[in-house]
């Protein structure tokens, strides 16, 4: 008992010291805690005296003074180092705006991200309808820069439901086939002008070589195949129905027009194309997993006898091997509906759009206004090597124009689809391709159908 | 007095609301926010309404969505035991004593430490037909009789995308299991050997009972990983050919990036019950089988 009585004296003596002791720790701790928040508050009190100080000294000479700094978000690779240089220019000749470029591979999400966080750019090359509709993006109708703009430029960037115009197109882009003209010279082949004819030819290119790939595909990057919808599908309804009236069918979803479903219509036309090509045996083995990367270096090879691509990829083929430069033929996608004729792309290309949100619009317009000089456009085309929207530019943009000027003659002219419903975008168009081509639809008819009930579950979902 | 007194003694519930305070801001609100836009239809950009269960509904009767969980969970179901079974083959293997073990050890884990999404476009590269090294190397030895496009068959694909998974983090796991073996008491082994249990019989009776722990963590966290695939399978396929090997991670991202913000939120609920049953049952059955030193 003693013993037990000893120990509970010593632990109750051992816990009042150190509850003593965490006590005078505690008070320490407060002591400096109160020390930290009263410097801390005090810092920030002598702050904003000092701020309040300042603002009243330089009241008047702050307006002055204020440097603007214009966000440029950018989507285009191909044109951040030039766009680099030409704003290291316009800094140094404008002391009182800084323009910075931000370059995002996923623009197109990203800037969602950028809208919805309030962290808005006040110049972007990422335009879309959804966000026309919304409002986020300036008029610039009344803009000088549209008296040496082609008109037809103007009417592709014409926003179809206010008839405005919220972008400016520095440049035209074409899209088309390009082929190998020695391979095309050496079999005696043509331009074929129907799909029949296209695949006879590359029927021929396959049983002369089979090392060769007839028609390559980067189709693990889907937008490739996308764009063989906007192009080759939807290229049957632009044709048939100009550019303003198709716009307005997309955005109405008027099937009366579009056909989506039809048998024989656009889709399944385009679906039996691929096909009967898939089954022949005309595309690369590796359609399928193969990336643009690898269909521009086939072609620079030598290696792919034709692919379907657009002026952005010259650059590239070019650089690749500058051997190829004479040996790029540029033609039309040929006709996949009887009765149509064969198409190329021919539309606006760079859009520059100010953002409503942009707190320095003048500032933007200035940059923009710098940008569209006839000087820098000249840079610019050369640069990118496509041809200038401006009448007043003449540039030397590109080794293959006499081509390029061949297959316009040769061909329809149409646009791009702008006007996908929001949750429907041209990847998710060539997905499917991919599922066309993986075997997932039994026939064509089946491809039409699924495109049209998942172009109207989204068209539905953005428009109720 | 006696009221500082109390307050003192109390004092110490305090010292967790740093932790509360993070905890909060940081996985409640989100949480809350979540569940709050799940039930909107939010795009991201205008004002949300309320929609009530209508996105839970529609991904329900989504095909794709359906086909991205079944995908998903096949992922899981190929992943999760093989990361396990080989992970824990890896640990007895390496647990022996022999010459160039730790180099051996460090090249198990190594893959581990490097971005799935860098490690999906290596073997990418590598697999790639007509291109790859694998090509190369069977089109060498076979003639060029198995000319097969691994990552672009449908059914196939996800796969190969299993096996460089666990390729890719097996180390991780068997650093584990690693770690579990070398805290059984050797006395343990010693005393099954006095007793004549064979070599598979002491895994059986001692290994495996005394692993529980380091099984527990790596079942479960095998399974969320699993479940939440994303990189590997972009870098790989991109979720294709078509949405054949898109999990419900891209799945969510895709949605979300394209306007359906409120919709993809209410995905992220499905997929967090998705990762949440199985781990629940995996944690409930591991922990009737602890064992006690």
């Amino acid at each position: 008992m003693a013993i037990g009585y000893k120990i509970k004296v010593v632990v109750k003596t051992s816990y009042r010291e150190g509850y003593c002791k965490m006590k005078r720790t505690m008070k320490l701790l407060m002591l400096l805690m109160m020390v930290v928040v009263l410097v801390g508050g005090c810092a920030k009190a002598a702050d904003e005296v000092t701020i309040a100080q300042t603002d009243d000294k330089s009241s008047e000479t702050t307006v002055t003074d204020e440097i603007v700094t214009i966000k440029l978000f950018t989507g285009k690779v191909e044109t951040v180092d030039l766009m680099n240089s030409l704003i290291d220019e316009f800094n140094a000749a404008n002391p009182g705006i800084i323009v910075e470029q931000e370059f995002q591979k996923d623009a197109s999400n990203v800037i969602k991200v950028k809208f919805a966080s309030g962290d808005v750019p006040d110049i972007t090359t990422v335009v879309t309808q959804d966000y026309i509709d919304q409002g986020k993006y300036l008029d610039l109708t009344n803009e000088v820069w549209w008296n040496r703009i082609d008109p037809a430029i103007r009417d592709l960037c014409t926003d179809v439901k206010s008839g405005n115009q919220y972008k400016v197109a520095s440049n035209m882009t074409m899209a088309g086939l390009f082929y190998n003209k020695a391979i095309f010279a050496d079999l005696g082949l043509n331009e074929p002008a129907t799909w029949a004819e296209f695949e006879d030819n590359l029927s021929k290119i396959k049983d002369n070589d089979s090392e060769i790939a007839p028609f390559f595909m980067g189709g693990k990057d889907s937008w490739m195949l996308g764009h063989l919808i906007e192009f080759m599908a939807h290229g049957v309804i632009k044709q048939d129905l100009g550019i303003t009236e198709t716009k307005a069918a997309f955005l109405a979803n008027d099937d009366t027009k579009l056909q989506f479903g039809e048998v024989g219509g656009p889709m399944e036309s385009f679906a039996a194309s691929i096909i009967s090509a898939r089954d022949k045996e005309l595309f690369n083995s590796d359609f399928l997993t193969a990336t643009y990367d690898n269909q521009i270096e086939a072609f620079a090879m030598g290696k792919a006898a034709v692919i379907s691509q657009g002026m952005w990829a010259l650059g590239g083929i070019i650089e690749m091997n500058p051997e190829m430069v004479g040996n790029i033929g540029f033609m039309p996608y040929p006709a996949i509906v009887e009765g149509t004729k064969p198409v190329i792309l021919s539309a606006e290309d760079s859009a520059y759009a100010i953002t409503s949100d942009s707190k320095h619009p003048e500032e933007a317009k200035k940059f923009l206004d710098f940008l569209f000089q006839a000087d820098n456009m000249v840079k610019y085309s050369e640069f990118i090597k496509s041809p200038s929207a401006f009448e007043d530019v003449s540039a030397d943009w590109g080794p293959i124009k006499d081509e390029v000027a061949h297959a316009l003659a040769a061909g329809v002219h149409i646009g791009f689809t702008n006007e996908n419903p929001s949750g429907f975008s041209g990847d998710d168009a060539g997905r499917m391709v991919q599922e066309l081509f993986a075997g997932e639809y039994k026939t064509s008819a089946d491809f039409a159908t699924a495109y049209k009930e998942i172009w109207d579950k989204a068209w539905n979902a953005s428009n109720n | 007095m006696e009221l500082k007194n109390k307050i003192i003694s109390k004092l110490h519930n305090f010292m967790i609301l740093p932790a509360f305070l993070l905890f909060s801001i940081f996985f409640i609100y989100p949480l809350l926010k979540g569940i709050g836009l799940s039930l909107t239809d939010y795009d991201g950009m205008t004002k949300a309404n309320f929609v009530g269960f209508d996105n839970f509904i529609e991904f329900f009767k989504d095909h794709r969505a359906m086909n991205d969980v079944k995908t998903t969970i096949l992922f899981a179901l190929g992943s999760a035991p093989l990361l396990n079974i080989f992970g824990f083959l890896y640990a007895l293997l390496l647990d022996r004593k022999f010459v160039g073990k730790s180099i051996i050890r460090t090249i198990i884990y190594l893959p581990a430490v490097i971005s799935p999404l860098i490690m999906g476009y290596i073997w990418y590269f590598i697999l790639q037909p007509k291109r790859g090294f694998i090509y190369s190397l069977i089109e060498s030895v076979s003639g060029n009789a198995l000319d097969f496009n691994w990552l672009g068959n449908s059914s196939m694909a996800i796969w190969v995308i299993v096996i460089v998974n666990v390729w890719q983090f097996v180390g991780m796991t068997m650093v584990i299991y690693l770690a579990g073996l070398q805290a059984i008491p050797e006395e343990l082994h010693e005393a099954g050997m006095i007793d004549g249990a064979s070599y598979l019989q002491r895994i059986r009776y001692i290994t495996l009972p005394m692993m529980i722990q380091p099984i527990k963590i790596n079942v479960i966290t095998n399974i969320i990983g699993s479940l939440a695939v994303f990189e590997i399978i972009i870098a790989l396929t991109d979720g294709g050919p078509g949405y054949s090997t898109e999990s419900l991670s891209i799945y969510i991202m895709r949605k979300c990036y394209g306007s359906f913000t409120g919709y993809s939120t209410a995905v992220a609920i499905v997929l967090f019950f998705i990762v949440l049953i199985p781990v629940y049952i995996s944690f409930k059955y591991l922990n009737k089988k602890n064992v006690e030193m």
